[in-house]
């Protein structure tokens, strides 16, 4: 496989996921050196394997604290995190970003047609960070709506009940975009700036402003505060170390695109896929990073059910580190 | 001899008593400790002879005099003890502070340490230095009296809320209940060399009990990179796990962070039961020692950055007084033997409650 074919393979669905994964695989021992010695390390040394289940993940914060790239290729853009909580920024080198968008393409309208949807995102901590993979998201989304109601809500004069009317007259539904927090700010003092229906996209991002909240908490405040049903609001599940996006569509379960393998590993021990109902980290394979890493086991907490269908739980913490904190047995 | 004397005298002497080796019901406590798979017996036994050498007579007057100490100062006053169990007998400490102020004792026993503790219990109560003591492995099994006076516990930050909910619930404390809460889990060492004494020392000071103690050193501040110190470090090391094999081994995903060290080029030592890595990271993770090199102001800026779970900084001789940021630098030879006077969490355990209550 030539790195010009990439762009196509990786999306191809007439090719099984096992093996498009294990092409991907072997590209990446082959010519990923970080992820050659980081699997070597663990006993990896050929190139081939029995299937997705057996490849190594490298634990996220490599991003972090390196550049994850394969060898040989320039960098069209740098993708960086919010860089909160006094943690150092996380960097994406992307080599191509035509992926990306084809990517944002193949899932985003596979959920919200942009023939039934208009677009307004909300995004303003997020403006502040030039680097921003979900601001290029928008950019990108909005850059590619021939109706020209998509927008950015982003500064005092926008009048978003006078952008519903011409949505509405449009025959569309407002579809409003944001990080969690930013949201909420929206409806701090108790009212819906929409007069109809709208929907919702929350991106997550709870522990980066103010408090962390559930998934629940937050739904249920989103559908009091915007006098919507819960099944108007869906979510996105997405990172700066990811080019790919995953969606709940009405509820708190989101489901990956043909290109990318979700899966819940066992903290104490990542190679072990945890079962159905077990908590644990979540560990992606974004095949959409073939030229950075697809394979990351992450730092946030979730869980599967039989269909594989996930949620997100939040931060995977070690509540029990070294030390004495051990004191309340679970009775 | 005045009445104080007197009740230390008694409790040193039920403590003598207790640590005999005729003692036979501790010796079945230790049996049934090692052969429940709760702890290893050379951590046992260290504890034990630490026991020994920290708890005499004299010990507990310095404590006393320390803390304030008043006779029966907390007479009437039920004291709530949550005791953890990641070392052998880590409760004592909370224990010995009821006692010597008269308090009544309430204790939750860890499930990880069943026997030990009760045993000492078992003693202080035939010495008449306990009444009215209880005690289960469970919270509900303590339920159905007034709320406690006081409450005394360590855990993690995050515990903390779900401890309070479940307390309250029980009734076991009122909204009103004082709370001395510890949540520091990891201590810091700073050496300016590389002697037999001070290696032999750091070594004890990080593998004592696989490195699980809140007094267990999890970062080092040398003058020298992990690189050039390895292979003596390790050799010291090895002698270590000669006399004290480690008891508890680490999950799979410490060979995870040797693979991602490796990837990502830091410094480190595998041991297989153990990882030094020379990266500064928030302690998080058992069986991991960070190296960072470093002088003294080295050192500061780790406590400063750190301090939240720190709990206590060690140095070799010429530092041993001196102050690090808030932390009075203690000796790094009493890191897994400390005084039985040492203040958990910068507090005295007798001062709080008497202030308190």
């Amino acid at each position: 496989m030539d790195t010009k074919g990439w762009s196509e393979y990786i999306f191809d669905s007439s090719i099984s996921f096992t093996e498009r994964c294990l092409e991907v695989y072997r590209f990446q021992k082959e010519k990923n050196q970080l992820y050659n010695l980081f699997s070597g390390a663990l006993g990896y040394t050929g190139a081939t394997l029995a299937g997705p289940e057996a490849i190594p993940l490298l634990p996220i914060r490599a991003f972090n604290q390196g550049i994850i790239s394969v060898d040989g290729v320039s960098h069209q853009v740098v993708f960086k995190s919010s860089g909160t909580s006094g943690m150092n920024q996380s960097s994406h080198f992307i080599h191509d970003i035509k992926i990306y968008k084809r990517a944002i393409n193949r899932e985003f309208f596979t959920h919200f047609p942009d023939k039934n949807y208009a677009l307004i995102c909300y995004m303003p901590g997020y403006r502040d960070n030039p680097n921003s993979s979900l601001i290029l998201m928008a950019q990108y989304l909005i850059s590619r709506d021939r109706s020209g109601l998509a927008t950015f809500w982003e500064n005092s004069d926008f009048n978003p009940g006078k952008w519903e009317e011409q949505v509405n007259k449009n025959g569309k539904i407002p579809l409003l975009f944001g990080a969690a927090f930013g949201l909420l700010d929206i409806i701090e003092n108790g009212k819906s700036p929409f007069s109809g229906p709208v929907e919702i996209i929350e991106t997550g991002g709870m522990k980066t402003f103010k408090r962390e909240i559930t998934k629940e908490q937050l739904r249920k405040k989103l559908s009091e505060g915007f006098c919507i049903p819960q099944g108007s609001i869906h979510s996105e599940y997405g990172m700066c170390e990811l080019l790919s996006q995953m969606y709940a569509i009405g509820d708190e379960w989101f489901t990956a695109p043909n290109w990318v393998w979700v899966t819940i590993r066992d903290p104490e021990n990542p190679r072990r896929i945890c079962n159905p109902g077990e908590e644990g980290k979540i560990g992606i394979i974004d095949l959409a990073n073939v030229y950075s890493c697809p394979f990351i086991l992450t730092d946030d907490r979730g869980v599967a059910d039989e269909s594989g269908r996930f949620k997100v739980l939040g931060r995977w913490n070690i509540d029990d580190p070294r030390g004495c904190n051990f004191l309340i047995d679970r009775d | 001899m005045n009445s104080t004397d007197q009740h230390i005298s008694n409790i040193a002497d039920a403590i003598t008593e207790w640590l005999q080796p005729d003692n036979f019901t501790l010796r079945e406590a230790i049996d049934n400790t090692v052969n429940g798979g709760y702890f290893g017996f050379e951590d046992v036994k260290h504890r034990i002879l630490t026991l020994k050498s920290t708890l005499k007579k004299g010990d507990l007057h310095t404590w006393a005099q320390r803390s304030g100490l008043r006779l029966n100062s907390l007479e009437n006053k039920k004291i709530l003890c949550l005791h953890a169990g990641n070392l052998p007998l880590v409760g004592i400490h909370d224990l010995l502070a009821v006692v010597m102020t008269g308090g009544t004792y309430i204790g939750k026993l860890s499930r990880k340490d069943p026997y030990l503790l009760p045993s000492l219990i078992n003693k202080l109560e035939l010495h008449k230095l306990i009444e009215n003591a209880q005690w289960a492995g469970r919270l509900d099994k303590l339920a159905g009296g007034s709320p406690a006076d006081a409450l005394l516990f360590s855990g993690s930050g995050k515990s903390v809320k779900n401890v309070e909910d479940r307390l309250s619930e029980l009734m076991l404390i009122s909204g009103s209940t004082p709370k001395l809460i510890r949540t520091a889990n990891f201590s810091i060492a700073f050496i300016t060399d590389n002697n037999p004494e001070t290696m032999q020392d750091l070594t004890e000071a990080v593998f004592r009990y696989g490195g699980s103690g809140c007094r267990s050193v999890a970062i080092v501040v040398a003058p020298f990179h992990l690189n050039s110190e390895k292979c003596s470090f390790t050799d010291y090391i090895e002698s270590f796990w000669l006399n004290n094999p480690q008891f508890n081994k680490p999950p799979k995903s410490l060979e995870y962070r040797y693979a991602y060290n490796h990837a990502m080029k830091i410094p480190q030592a595998w041991l297989q039961d153990f990882l030094i890595e020379e990266n500064l990271d928030i302690p998080q993770e058992k069986y991991i020692l960070h190296w960072v090199k470093g002088d003294f102001n080295t050192l500061e800026n780790v406590v400063s950055r750190f301090g939240n779970g720190l709990q206590s900084v060690y140095s070799t001789s010429g530092f041993i007084g001196k102050k690090a940021g808030p932390y009075i630098i203690e000796p790094l030879s009493q890191a897994q033997s400390p005084p039985i006077w040492w203040k958990p969490d910068q507090t005295d355990t007798i001062t709080w409650l008497q202030n308190e209550l």
